[in-house]
């Protein structure tokens, strides 16, 4: 889908210097036009979905603001986050440490990649929500086996990427080091480490990604807590428009909280693919 | 190619037609039978609402059972029409979303014991600046212990929520919380695994409904007949099971109920039973009117209904011609 603006020769593009110099100005920011309009589109289908309505459940998406709004400004959100947000932090920052260290001993050991690789491979592949339960056999009910879950499903991801980023760092950098006459030490310090950064900030993204999931499983099968909490007293209580709103806030934070980190990384580890 | 994309589309939407079509008519072929839905698993708990469908089968109702996984999802399914009757307490849902959804028979009403360690605290006095642990926001539990604080005059410092009786049964043995409310189950494990331990506080003046039967007002009209049957088999069960508790294991046998009980369970029947029929916990006249005032009052208090108690109206919640039909055949009690 080209904009008439670019397509050559179109009547529109140069019928008056005012009608190019506004499609230009559209073009440039077109990526945001799109993407807003998506969004927008989105909400509106929403709406009408809401007010069929599919099911007696779902409210309108106008219902579901003024619910987010509210909420928001009655301070339930902060309240809910600030509970929400501890095992998720506590959880990321034991699995950023134990995961990209085990990441790093993994990719430069083959013996330990061994013994440590499956088992993150089938936790990666087990269905997380069938096991958080069972945490709840050996640890309760508290903010430790919350934090389990967190680290049950952003350990695996971390450290399989800083894995992969070790194992496949640059061999010919690797080589320069042999010739240059690097010790062992200086090797994986100055130059696997430094070239598998990107990677590993990945992983740490993609982690957090999984810890959120852990997290609000958590909160929806250990204990209420938190925007678990919202969830699942607003829909015991009727509450639909207030429930969707929660749904939405976290999904909100967790997309706000990635595409920040995601940017970081450009701007910072990857600055060789801001352009493409 | 395109001709090949509508040859492929074709055959699509006539496998959609077909396959609807199929819905449609074991749709209208399941309609003989009744859907229960029951949002818990099947347990002694509830083994002789089993035997009340069994005996209302004998009278030719036949009864389809569906186990889910919580009250509320139960109550979607009775609103989206997959379901013909729900079990619970659906106020909340009934007030705020105008579906025709009506309460016609009381079950039970909520039997709970509030434990607290006797190590610290021996009376609901001592309990003023404590934690206790309910359910969860909005629950039955919290309601209870909330209205414990008003007639009390105390104030607790924290409510905290544990859901599952059993957890919280199981968190006051390992000394995890200090106070909390139990069921009857957990009561009985309380006592049994360490007896003396546990201080049962006194609970009076809570009368509100654990369990009822809801349909749609719709689904009511149209099966009279089916409708009757179901309440005059409950009642008849609940009047015999109060006079007699040890009928229930029998039942079980009689109509092969829950097959897979682990023995120890089984061994709980009895004294389960007994325990509710002396509690009177089963309402031999099926709630009706004076049961949806209390409910009024406890669930306003519990937050599940809002506005002024005294505002709402019976008919607005309850159908109460199936039950006025039935007493007027089998008699109040």
């Amino acid at each position: 889908m080209a904009f008439p603006a670019q397509a050559n020769g179109s009547p529109r593009a140069v019928r008056s210097s005012e009608g190019s110099f506004f499609w230009r100005k559209l073009s440039e920011h077109r990526t945001a036009l799109w993407r807003t309009a998506s969004i927008g589109l989105f909400f509106l289908a929403w709406e009408i979905a809401g007010r069929i309505p599919i099911s007696f459940a779902f409210p309108t998406f106008l219902e579901t603001l003024d619910a987010f709004i509210r909420m928001t400004l009655d301070g339930s959100f902060l309240a809910a986050y600030a509970q929400t947000l501890q095992p998720l932090v506590i959880g990321i920052a034991i699995s950023a440490v134990i995961g990209v260290g085990l990441g790093i001993v993994m990719g430069l050991s083959r013996f330990a990649e061994w013994l440590i690789a499956p088992v993150f491979v089938v936790l990666q592949a087990a269905p997380m929500a069938a096991l958080i339960p069972l945490i709840t056999f050996v640890y309760g009910i508290g903010l430790v086996s919350k934090t389990l879950a967190v680290i049950m499903l952003a350990l695996p991801v971390i450290a399989l990427n800083g894995y992969k980023a070790v194992r496949n760092a640059n061999p010919s950098l690797v080589a320069m080091c042999y010739s240059f006459q690097g010790s062992w030490w200086q090797r994986i310090v100055k130059i696997i480490i430094p070239d598998a950064s990107p990677v590993i900030f990945a992983g740490l993204r993609l982690g957090l990604a999984a810890g959120f999931i852990g997290v609000i499983l958590a909160e929806l099968l250990i204990t209420p807590t938190g925007i678990g909490d919202l969830i699942t007293y607003h829909r015991s209580v009727a509450d639909y428009p207030e429930m969707y709103a929660a749904v939405v806030s976290i999904i909100l934070v967790s997309t706000l909280t990635l595409a920040a980190l995601e940017a970081f990384e450009l701007r910072v580890l990857r600055p060789e693919k801001r352009r493409s | 190619m395109l001709k090949d994309f509508t040859r492929r589309w074709g055959l699509s939407v006539t496998a959609l037609a077909v396959g609807f079509g199929l819905t449609l008519a074991a749709a209208s072929q399941a309609e003989a039978k009744v859907r229960v839905a029951y949002g818990d698993i099947a347990s002694v708990e509830n083994l002789h609402l089993l035997a009340a469908f069994e005996l209302a089968e004998q009278k030719g109702v036949e009864i389809e059972m569906t186990y889910l996984k919580s009250e509320d999802i139960a109550a979607q399914a009775v609103v989206s029409g997959q379901a013909d009757i729900g079990v619970g307490g659906p106020y909340a849902l009934i007030q705020k979303v105008k579906v025709p959804v009506r309460l016609f028979l009381q079950l039970s009403t909520l039997r709970f014991y509030p434990a607290v360690n006797a190590e610290f605290y021996k009376t609901w006095k001592d309990l003023n600046g404590q934690e206790v642990a309910v359910h969860s926001r909005g629950s039955g539990t919290e309601a209870i212990m909330k209205l414990m604080e008003d007639k009390q005059g105390i104030k607790f410092s924290k409510i905290s929520y544990i859901p599952g009786s059993e957890v919280r049964t199981g968190a006051l043995l390992q000394g995890n919380v200090k106070a909390t409310i139990v069921d009857s189950a957990g009561r009985r494990l309380l006592q049994e695994k360490a007896p003396g331990k546990f201080i049962i506080l006194p609970l009076d003046g809570v009368n509100a409904t654990d369990e009822a039967l809801f349909a749609r007002q719709d689904f009511l009209d149209k099966n009279q007949k089916e409708v009757d049957i179901i309440v005059e088999s409950v009642l008849t069960t609940w009047r015999e099971v109060t006079k007699n508790p040890a009928i229930v294991a029998e039942w079980r046998a009689k109509y092969k109920l829950l097959p897979d009980l682990p023995a120890d369970q089984v061994a709980e029947i009895t004294p389960y039973f007994t325990e509710l029929a002396q509690g009177k916990a089963f309402p031999p006249n099926g709630g009706g009117a004076a049961a949806a005032k209390d409910d009024f009052a406890f669930y306003s208090l519990s937050g599940q209904l809002q506005g002024d108690p005294a505002s709402f109206k019976v008919e607005d919640f309850w159908a109460l011609e199936p039950l006025n039909r039935v007493l007027g055949k089998v008699g109040t009690n």
